[in-house]
């Protein structure tokens, strides 16, 4: 389809009006949408709207107790943010690994998240760190809002629950308790520009050994970004040894779904599956 | 009386590329930018078979499309047929052999209609049996993919020295590997483009990147059915080359036909999908090779059996192996050597040249082997290699005459400067331990003509220079700037001669009507030869300037110099005219003469006669590389810390385009060694992008360090060697014997991915 009308508002209302419908295609820094156009595996609507000037939709900072991370905020934002870096080192790290710089100053975090990619980047940690994201349309005379946890946000490869007319406005998680660790590996010899074989994001809490609060998310080996719930149950309440490790390092491998594709085997993808959660096991018992 | 002047040099110097401010800078206009009045857009249909009959193609729709000027399909030229053995056409009728084959193409106002009106061509197939490997093709009964050639065989190549029977009966060890290299693509960051113009007397410009625009007419002209004199060839600055543009590809033609039914000039551009799809790769080949040792480490014999996939067409990759024998015959002392190699055509993509020329894939295999075999006798490498190696005044079995071998040198300064024995002792004793990170350090050696190869009868390349009223030299040249830094030498070589400062000096090499012929950029050769034959010109054009000063003031003409713009005496550097007003004065003096010169150069090399001997380049030269690398045995990536380079370069001329083109050639083979290869399922690529498809980074570049041996080339330029193809043959081997050193598994087939190494370290089958 051709693009018939073209929009830059600047504020949510006027874009969740002009998403009305549904007949839109939102543009925020397009690092997805340009490619996936460009390749024919998605067209563009007849009304294209560019997101980039509302300013209500950029920044990070501290909102009822939770960090709140604006919908445009680019992947650059977070890794050059001070707070983050205080409060959720493991988002920052995840950015460090995001595509290339000059792909990270235009992605936007909500971009990142709306593809729906199993191997989004940003999806990992934000799923180890509990986020919800915050969807608002236009009910006809006003904005109405949603919130939705992350974990519950993807539904197949490309696919959320986000129905025609909605926007990500936000995405909020909360802050961190004491003894909180969180850690994310990705795979891959580049330090850039690497579609992740496996990504991995643990987060725990770790009192005289013992491992709680578990959470564990995997990109890149099942239909969406996976939270690795019976991961997370083996290992729960558990004394962090060997055996524990062992033990995670087996269900982890049985939990995930992976294919093989251009990138891997899902041979492959089960076996880092195995070193990464060790890794990240490892990494807490010496934190 | 200005003050003396010294005598300084310009050779060895670090002079940066007369090219690269403008391209620093975003302002130089590649042929990708470039737009002509009244100029149209070309497109092509390739095909989605890979086998197939054409039962129809219907036009209609897309000829009816407002702003389409001419869509043309295989009917409308089925006689032109071009490509090193003719078996290519620019489109195809009657069948497609391969995804890349083209169908029909499009002349229109803009890109978007030229798409819009491919996209309503339609093709009725009817698919044939397809034939996708050397092996399957050579079958009796297999799917023939051109009827002149039913047992679907290509170009085969034999060699044979010595009693082979004898020398394996005789050897106390006898050991046979297989290898096997992948498809591999040159990534140019220009992706494939030409602009195409005929005048009202049929004569054509082809604004081309060609990299060999001489003979590029020769190979172009049988595709369009015009004389090669008819075709003048202009060559915009070009976004790489690396060997693949050294053919002509079917683009080029269908997009001269295209201006030829449209009368207007057309340009045709690749996408990145369609460069990954349509330009040519490197060969594929899989080898099975047989070698003998004695006890004391003395190789005995050696025999090789290459096949190749030839693709559906022909273009250089098939002939690669003229340059794998050199390798694999030399080099290392053989009292017997044979090589075979035969093509066979399937219906896969196909490779042309891409730098190394066979040798890429001919060392990864000796050097692999070399240290195989230190290991079978109980030798270290460094040993072993050096009991072997060529010497000084050796000859080789094809006739690659080693008149200055540095071969032991090489080794044996790197082995000194990267403390090799030590490292790689204690490396193999720490295999015992389950170390997480493993280190291993590994060494390759290799040959490669250094002094131009006679291919073709004639390796030769023209010069014409003059010296206008204002002492400035313009440099016309047959030897094409893609890139390599060409230009910089000869400057060099000018100002070295008559001491003109280089930004006084220019380099004309873009136009085939002006420039005198050359065979192309390759075979690391246009330093030696452009750079000989440029040499012979700035010393005619001195001659004839210093006679000239001489005469005026009575003194012999090797009494004087040029230097800095100046004629100075020589002794002292006292200065006698300055150059410019010396020119005026030659020029408009009682007995008026210009200084313009001509030289044609051609060396001593000889082509192979038909038993594959003969001295093919002037020279030969040898690197010895040294990779350290670090391997995770969980994830299987292998980190390269250090390549350590020692190479004979003859003479280092412009040591900042040396470095450059030595590290450039160690990234390519990075790629090779690690991440690279294109991914070909049934004919059909599956990785067309730089994200699936993985070229090495900035990053992963590892730490190098350069050591050059200045051997003084008897046949050079000042003394000059071919350098460019060895840095980007040798580290490949040399990482892969690294990595055994480090872990202990031997890799016979590139790239070394994580997923490959896992595999191995953790007893999964490979795929």
């Amino acid at each position: 389809m051709n693009i018939e009308s073209y929009n830059a508002p600047d504020s949510i209302a006027e874009a969740a009006q002009l998403l009305q419908g549904g007949n839109a295609t939102v543009v925020a820094g397009g690092t997805d949408l340009t490619p996936q156009t460009e390749s024919g595996v998605r067209q563009f609507a007849a009304t294209l709207v560019n997101i980039q000037r509302i300013d209500e939709m950029r920044g990070i900072g501290v909102m009822n107790g939770r960090i709140r991370i604006g919908g445009l905020t680019t992947v650059t934002d977070i890794l050059e943010s001070k707070l983050l870096a205080d409060e959720a080192p493991v988002l920052v790290d995840a950015a460090d690994r995001f595509a290339s710089s000059q792909i990270r100053n235009a992605s936007s975090l909500a971009g990142n998240l709306c593809n729906a990619s199993p191997a989004g980047d940003m999806c990992i940690p934000l799923l180890v760190l509990d986020a919800e994201v915050e969807l608002a349309c236009w009910d006809g005379e006003s904005i109405s809002t949603r919130k939705v946890s992350l974990e519950r946000f993807f539904t197949g490869p490309g696919k959320s629950v986000m129905v025609a007319g909605e926007l990500m406005t936000a995405i909020e998680f909360p802050r961190c308790a004491n003894r909180f660790v969180a850690a994310f590996l990705k795979s891959g010899p580049r330090p850039a520009l690497e579609i992740s074989t496996v990504s991995m994001g643990l987060s725990c809490s770790l009192t005289d050994g013992v491992i709680s609060n578990v959470r564990v998310a995997i990109g890149a080996v099942a239909p969406t970004p996976l939270r690795a719930k019976r991961t997370e149950a083996a290992l729960e309440g558990k004394v962090l040894n060997e055996a524990t490790i062992q033990l995670a390092v087996e269900t982890a491998g049985e939990e995930v779904s992976p294919i093989d594709d251009v990138r891997a085997s899902a041979w492959y993808r089960k076996h880092l599956t195995g070193v990464y959660i060790r890794r990240l096991l490892n990494h807490v018992n010496g934190s | 009386m200005s003050a003396v002047i010294e005598r300084k040099t310009i050779i060895g110097k670090r002079v940066p590329k007369p090219d690269a401010p403008d391209k620093a800078t975003g302002r130089t206009r590649y042929i990708n930018d470039m737009v002509l009045p009244r100029m149209l857009i070309g497109k092509i249909l390739h095909t989605d078979r890979v086998h197939a009959r054409i039962l129809s193609i219907d036009t209609t729709a897309a000829m009816a499309l407002p702003g389409v000027h001419a869509v043309l399909t295989g009917e409308d030229s089925p006689d032109l047929r071009f490509g090193p053995t003719r078996d290519n056409f620019p489109l195809k009728s009657g069948k497609v052999r391969c995804i890349r084959d083209e169908v029909a193409a499009v002349a229109a106002e803009t890109e978007e209609i030229a798409q819009q009106a491919i996209d309503l061509i339609k093709v009725e197939y009817e698919d044939l049996p397809p034939v996708f490997t050397p092996t399957e093709a050579m079958r009796d009964g297999a799917p023939v993919v051109h009827d002149d050639h039913p047992d679907n065989r290509s170009l085969g190549y034999e060699f044979s020295h010595g009693d082979i029977a004898r020398a394996e009966a005789e050897s106390d060890i006898v050991v046979e590997h297989q290898f096997e290299v992948p498809y591999v693509t040159h990534c140019c960051m220009g992706p494939s483009c030409a602009i195409a113009d005929f005048d009202t007397t049929g004569k054509l410009t082809i604004w081309s990147q060609t990299q060999y625009p001489y003979n590029y007419k020769m190979d172009l002209a049988p595709a369009l059915g015009i004389h090669p004199g008819d075709i003048r060839v202009i060559q915009p600055p070009v976004g790489g080359a690396f060997g693949s543009k050294l053919d002509v590809y079917p683009f080029e033609p269908i997009c001269a036909l295209l201006a030829k039914a449209t009368r207007r000039p057309v340009k045709l551009t690749f996408s990145r999908e369609e460069e990954f799809i349509n330009s040519p790769t490197r060969q594929p080949v899989e080898f099975r090779i047989k070698s003998g040792v004695n006890r004391d480490g003395t190789l005995t014999f050696r025999s090789v059996d290459a096949l190749l996939n030839n693709g559906a067409y022909t273009s250089w990759g098939p002939t690669t192996p003229v340059i794998q024998m050199r390798t694999f015959t030399g080099h290392y002392r053989l009292p017997a050597v044979e090589y075979r190699a035969q093509a066979y055509y399937t219906n896969m993509v196909y490779a042309g040249s891409f730098r190394g020329y066979g040798n890429v894939q001919a060392t990864f295999v000796t050097a692999s082997v070399m240290d195989m075999l230190a290991e079978e006798v109980g030798m270290d490498p460094i040993a072993f290699r050096l009991k072997n190696a060529q010497n000084s005044g050796e000859v080789t079995p094809q006739g690659s005459i080693l008149d200055d071998c540095r071969l032991g040198e090489c080794i044996e300064l790197v082995a000194e400067k990267t403390d090799f024995l030590n490292k790689h002792k204690a490396y193999t004793d720490q295999r015992k331990q389950t170390a997480r990170i493993q280190r291993g350090i590994g060494i390759a050696t290799t040959i490669h003509n250094a002094g131009g190869a006679k291919i073709h009868k004639s390796d030769g390349c023209g010069t014409m220079l003059k010296l206008d009223d204002y002492a400035r030299a313009t440099l016309i040249t047959g030897a094409s700037e893609i890139g390599q830094g060409i230009d910089a030498v000869l400057c060099q070589i000018v100002m070295e001669e008559l001491g003109i400062p280089i930004r006084d000096i220019t380099i004309v090499n873009d136009d085939t009507a002006l420039g005198p012929w050359d065979v192309g950029v390759h075979a690391s050769r246009t330093t030696f030869i452009a750079g000989n034959s440029a040499l012979r010109a700035a010393r005619a054009a001195r001659k004839q300037v210093l006679d000239a000063a001489a005469k005026q003031s009575n003194v012999t003409a090797d009494q004087l110099d040029l230097r800095e713009g100046h004629v100075v005496q020589a002794d002292n550097g006292v200065p006698v005219i300055r150059l410019d007003k010396l020119l005026r004065q030659m020029h408009f003096g009682d007995e008026p003469e210009l200084v313009m010169v001509t030289d044609y150069y051609e060396p001593n090399s000889v082509p192979e006669d038909k038993n594959h001997f003969g001295n093919l380049s002037s020279s030969w030269a040898h690197g010895a590389y040294v990779a350290e690398v670090e391997v995770d045995t969980e994830t299987g990536e292998v980190r390269v810390l250090k390549m350590t380079v020692v190479q004979d370069v003859g003479r280092v001329i412009n040591r900042l385009g040396i470095e450059g083109q030595i590290e450039g050639g160690i990234s390519v083979s990075l790629g090779y060694a690690l991440s690279e290869q294109l991914q070909i399922s049934e004919g059909r690529v599956m990785n067309p992008n730089f994200r699936d498809y993985k070229v090495m980074t900035a990053p992963e570049t590892p730490e190098i360090e350069l050591h050059f041996i200045e051997s003084d080339c008897k046949e050079g330029p000042l003394g000059a060697k071919g350098i460019a193809e060895i840095p980007a043959i040798v580290p490949a081997p040399a990482i892969a014997n690294a990595v055994y050193n480090a872990i202990g598994i031997r890799f016979h087939a590139p790239p070394l991915t994580p997923e490959k190494v896992a595999r191995a370290l953790h007893g999964a089958p490979q795929q």
